[in-house]
């Protein structure tokens, strides 16, 4: 630029320099052309048009001694002049306009030469008071494009100036257009520089915000506007989603959604047309409200272009504003046609990585949901932590989860504001909205459920000032739905594709981790019955494994084995008990009978088997199931001694009636009188033993029935007690001495004297049976202080202290001094004894020690003192 | 003159086969207990005992391994008197070297017979069979029952 201008230069100096030779003012013509050169010089170095105009008008008038100098711009198609920059004249005369075709102006623009005139027109008041004047066109290679004057007000100008301001013209001329070109170049520049930026973001996976607002720019840019907006619509509205130094006022009108007041952008981007307002401020296709937003955020003129929105049905608008009043050229619209479709490009390839990032997020999320949910084990829990994902998930602000029961849907659990009155809602499972999923078994997605205002019925959340809807159904195992997930948001919102399927992802996930929760709770559940129902049940249970090691040993099993679980787990029966539990071979029968060794006695176990087996029907565990018999086995044994015991006990005097009756009835045998006498002495005794046991017997059954009666009355004790212990004396008790310890006064209690008879008998005869080395036999009565206290006390083995409490037990019979001697009677006697003393109201116990005898001892009421 | 040792503790049952033994012409010796038995078995080397299995002290099964251990008393044959009617206690007495048994309450008409009939077969030689019938009666007792 700069050589063209020094060629420039040069060529007007060849051009200059004979003249000048040729002239005798060449002293006066040298300064004039250095000065010349000069201001060419700089004007050439000026790119910037509004600088070279102010610059050269300067020049001119500095360099012609001119009080006044203007350059009009001529515009040819409608052939008027326009005041573009003064110099000694009124700045309000710049804009003013005046026919290309009047004035010296137009004489010099059809002359295609600088013009001289004295006393010119004048075109404007300004121009009144000027005495000489010229005016040069500025002719390129279309023609003239404008003018350059310059007046005197005192003197005129001579052919001399013309030639000069001739010369300067074709200078400026070059100048300027010059300057033109490089704006022109610069806004090609700036274009495509937009251009650039709109390539540049559809080469990169921006986000949906980033490529709107680099849009935004690049339009900005592209089009020399000082700001840009881009719309979008979402649901039925034309939102602000993008921007470029968008004016505040503008930001916050545009905020809440394109005004109604600017109705004619949002009709202009529905038929995809191009809007252009050189002057917004009177443009009638806004309404006035519009106008003065404009005015006031300092937007003179905008460009609206139509974008396609590549998901939504309905389209969007790049809107750039500029600051100045601009005229929108053609190339301006067809640039701005350009962006649309870049940014329609641009957006697509935006939406599609925000689909794909979405996407991605969702599934991220899902997946953490997803293990989230998977290590959940509490339903309820469950629910609490959908309802809590499913907004964070889609960015939505409430959450509920329904439900099916019966022919209804209840709101069991939701987050955000409005779901907590909601809780425990019901709702037809065939209703309006939530049936329809369920019906349906599909999806529903409202953008606005105030388009239709029987969606806020139907769903009491919607009711809380929810604008957007999407339900999915939960569907459970062996597909049924059990329920509905529904999220809810604030703003009206389009349901993107992916957010829906992801959304019914989470409802998959949700309805597998409610059945994993609700399989695990009832196998808790389960668990926890069979444990408690081990754990309280009588049995012992236990498990063994495929190695046959302990897997269970429940607390029966520890009482009943008298060996603790923690002995007894992970090692085998055999370890644990001595012995193996185990039926021989496969196939257990019923109920079998074992023996284990307990604190060294044998216990016995009445013990059942199960075998598992896993699906190869290997056995895989057994699971026995035991019982402790130890207790019947022994009432068992007792029973079976007593039936032995009392055979013998009644075949023993059977044995000598039958046998003296025999003898006597022998007709081969003389007996004398002694001897029958004898004899039928034995008959007679041994049938009383025998009524005896007999009586003991028919005791026994009365005391079981409760039948027994007693005739209580007050008795002197003291000669029931002399009469039993002589009729033991008298019975032959070899080596046995009585000693009877009775007070001198009568000892009255209140007794059946039969019973008392019995019970004492019965204790001098156990004296006597286990004290078989003889000693002293003690039998003693007491008055004390409410009760007569009876004592017998042997020096015979006595008893053990663990024997002690089952003494009085019916069938219970000590055991002999040695184990192998047969024990004798019938068990009964203590039994019979102490139910005897119970009867008349009074107890019974023993005080003994293993080896040094033993104390029996009963005490009755005394009999009440007699007025 | 066969001679008879009766031990048992109860007087009237000792009375009983003394009378109907003594009766048959035999000669009857007495004991209350098992050591009295033992000590009369070996002093008078009675040619039949009758012994009773439940005696306090020591009891009749007891007296009956001493008698067979000793070298003077094996093989005096030993008739049980016992009035326990379980199988196992009659077998328990063969079992011990018995020969026979008899369940209380008997004929005491019936002894002597035994006696006599048991004597005449040990003096033969057939003690062993003689037990082994007897053990072979109870097992078919025992099948029937």
């Amino acid at each position: 630029m700069r050589r063209f201008f020094q060629g420039a230069i040069e060529a007007f100096r060849r051009r200059r320099a004979p003249a000048a030779r040729a002239t005798p003012s060449g002293p006066v013509a040298r300064p004039e052309q250095t000065a010349l050169l000069r201001a060419i010089e700089t004007l050439g170095g000026e790119l910037d048009l509004d600088r070279v105009l102010p610059e050269l008008v300067d020049r001119l008038a500095e360099l012609l001694r001119a009080d006044t100098a203007d350059f009009y711009v001529y515009g040819r198609s409608r052939q008027r002049l326009r005041c573009a920059v003064v110099h000694g004249l009124p700045g309000e005369l710049v804009g003013f306009e005046v026919a290309a075709d009047t004035t010296l102006a137009g004489e010099a623009i059809a002359a295609g030469r600088p013009v001289v005139a004295t006393s010119p027109p004048v075109p404007h008041p300004a121009y009144e008071s000027l005495a000489g004047a010229i005016v040069a066109p500025l002719v390129g290679a279309e023609g003239a494009s404008g003018v350059l004057g310059v007046g005197r007000r005192h003197g005129e100008f001579t052919a001399e100036d013309a030639d000069f301001l001739g010369a300067f013209a074709s200078l400026a001329e070059l100048a300027i257009r010059n300057a033109e070109t490089f704006a022109e170049r610069s806004r090609q520049e700036r274009v495509q520089r937009g251009f650039y930026r709109i390539a540049s973001v559809l080469g990169q996976p921006l986000s949906l915000a980033a490529t709107l607002d680099a849009i935004a720019q690049a339009a900005t840019e592209a089009l020399g506007g000082s700001s840009a907006a881009v719309l979008m619509p979402r649901a039925g509205v034309l939102e602000l989603v993008g921007s470029h130094e968008l004016p505040e006022d503008l930001t916050r009108a545009l905020g809440d959604g394109l005004p109604d007041s600017a109705k004619a952008l949002a009709t202009a981007a529905a038929a995809r047309r191009i809007l252009a307002a050189s002057s917004v401020a009177d443009d009638d296709r806004f309404e006035p409200e519009w106008r003065a937003l404009a005015a006031r955020a300092g937007a003179a003129s905008l460009l609206a272009a139509p974008v396609e929105s590549p998901r939504q049905g309905s389209g969007g608008l790049v809107l750039v504003f500029f600051a100045e009043r601009r005229e929108l050229t053609d190339d301006d619209l067809e640039l701005a046609i350009h962006l649309a479709d870049a940014t329609g490009g641009a957006l697509e390839r935006s939406e599609l990585f925000e689909a794909e990032r979405t996407s991605r997020a969702l599934a991220q999320q899902l997946a953490r949901t997803g293990s989230l949910l998977a290590t959940e084990l509490d339903p309820a829990a469950v629910l609490d932590e959908v309802v809590q994902q499913a907004p964070a998930l889609l960015g939505a602000e409430a959450c509920t989860v329904r439900l099916l029961a019966g022919d209804e849907l209840v709101v069991q659990s939701g987050a955000g504001p409005g779901t907590d009155a909601a809780l425990a809602a019901r709702s037809p499972s065939t209703g309006r909205l939530l049936g329809d999923i369920v019906q349906s078994r599909a999806p529903i997605a409202i953008d606005d459920v105030d388009v239709d205002n029987r969606y806020a019925a139907a769903d009491p959340v919607l009711a809380e000032g929810y604008r957007a809807f999407l339900g999915v159904p939960l569907i459970g195992p062996e597909r049924t739905v059990h329920g509905v997930l529904s999220v809810y948001s604030l703003q009206p919102r389009a349901w993107l594709p992916e957010e829906i399927d992801a959304l019914s992802a989470l409802a998959t996930n949700t309805s597998a981790a409610l059945s994993n929760a609700e399989l695990y709770q009832s196998v808790a559940l389960e668990k926890e019955r069979s444990f408690a129902i081990l754990a309280n049940i009588a049995d012992g249970i236990v498990a063994v494994d495929r190695q046959g090691q302990v897997v269970l040993w429940n607390a029966a099993a520890e009482l009943i084995t008298g060996i603790p679980q923690a002995e007894a787990l992970g090692r085998t029966p055999l370890q644990v008990l001595g012995r193996t539990l185990e039926s021989e071979g496969d196939s257990p029968g019923g109920d079998r009978l074992l023996a284990i060794q307990r604190g060294g006695e044998d216990a016995w176990l009445s013990i059942t088997e199960a075998i598992m087996r896993d699906p190869a029907g290997v056995v895989s565990g057994r699971i026995f199931a035991f019982r402790d018999i130890s207790a019947d086995r022994f009432v068992e044994q007792m029973k079976s001694d007593f039936v032995s015991t009392v055979s013998h006990e009644l075949r023993t005097p059977l044995t000598s009636i039958y046998g003296f009756a025999e003898t006597l009835l022998r007709q081969d045998v003389q007996f004398g009188d002694q001897e029958r006498e004898t004899f039928l002495r034995y008959i007679a005794s041994e049938a009383e033993r025998l009524t005896g046991i007999v009586d003991a017997l028919l005791n026994v059954a009365r005391l079981d029935t409760g039948d027994l009666h007693v005739n209580i009355s007050p008795v002197d004790v003291r000669p029931v007690v002399s009469e039993v212990v002589s009729s033991a004396d008298d019975g032959g008790a070899n080596g046995h001495r009585f000693v009877v310890d009775l007070p001198t006064e009568p000892l009255r209690a209140e007794a059946d004297p039969d019973k008392l008879r019995q019970i004492v008998a019965q204790l001098v005869d156990n004296a006597v049976k286990y004290s078989p080395d003889g000693g002293t036999v003690t039998i003693a009565a007491r008055r004390k202080s409410e009760t007569v206290e009876f004592s017998v006390v042997d020096e015979g083995m006595g008893i053990p202290q663990a024997e002690q409490q089952r003494i009085f037990r019916k069938f219970y019979r000590a055991d002999s001094p040695t184990d192998r001697e047969e024990r004798s009677g019938t068990g009964l006697g203590l039994f019979i004894a102490q139910g005897l003393v119970t009867a008349m109201g009074g107890r019974i116990w023993v005080e003994s020690a293993e080896g040094s005898g033993a104390s029996f001892a009963f005490e009755l009421p005394a009999a009440r003192a007699r007025l | 003159m066969t001679r008879v040792l009766v031990i048992d503790d109860e007087a009237p049952i000792r009375l009983l086969c003394r009378v109907n033994l003594e009766a048959e012409g035999m000669e009857v010796l007495e004991a209350p207990d098992g050591p009295k038995g033992l000590e009369q078995a070996r002093a008078a080397e009675p040619d039949v005992i009758l012994l009773d299995v439940m005696m306090p002290g020591l009891d009749g099964w007891q007296v009956a391994e001493q008698l067979l251990e000793d070298d003077r008393t094996r093989s005096i044959p030993i008739v049980f008197l016992t009035a326990r009617a379980e199988f196992r206690d009659r077998a328990r007495g063969l079992d011990l070297g018995g020969i026979d048994y008899v369940t209380k309450p008997f004929n005491p008409l019936e002894l002597a017979p035994l006696v006599e009939d048991m004597l005449k077969r040990v003096g033969r030689g057939e003690r062993d069979e003689l037990r082994g019938e007897k053990l072979a009666e109870l097992r078919a007792l025992m099948r029937d029952e």
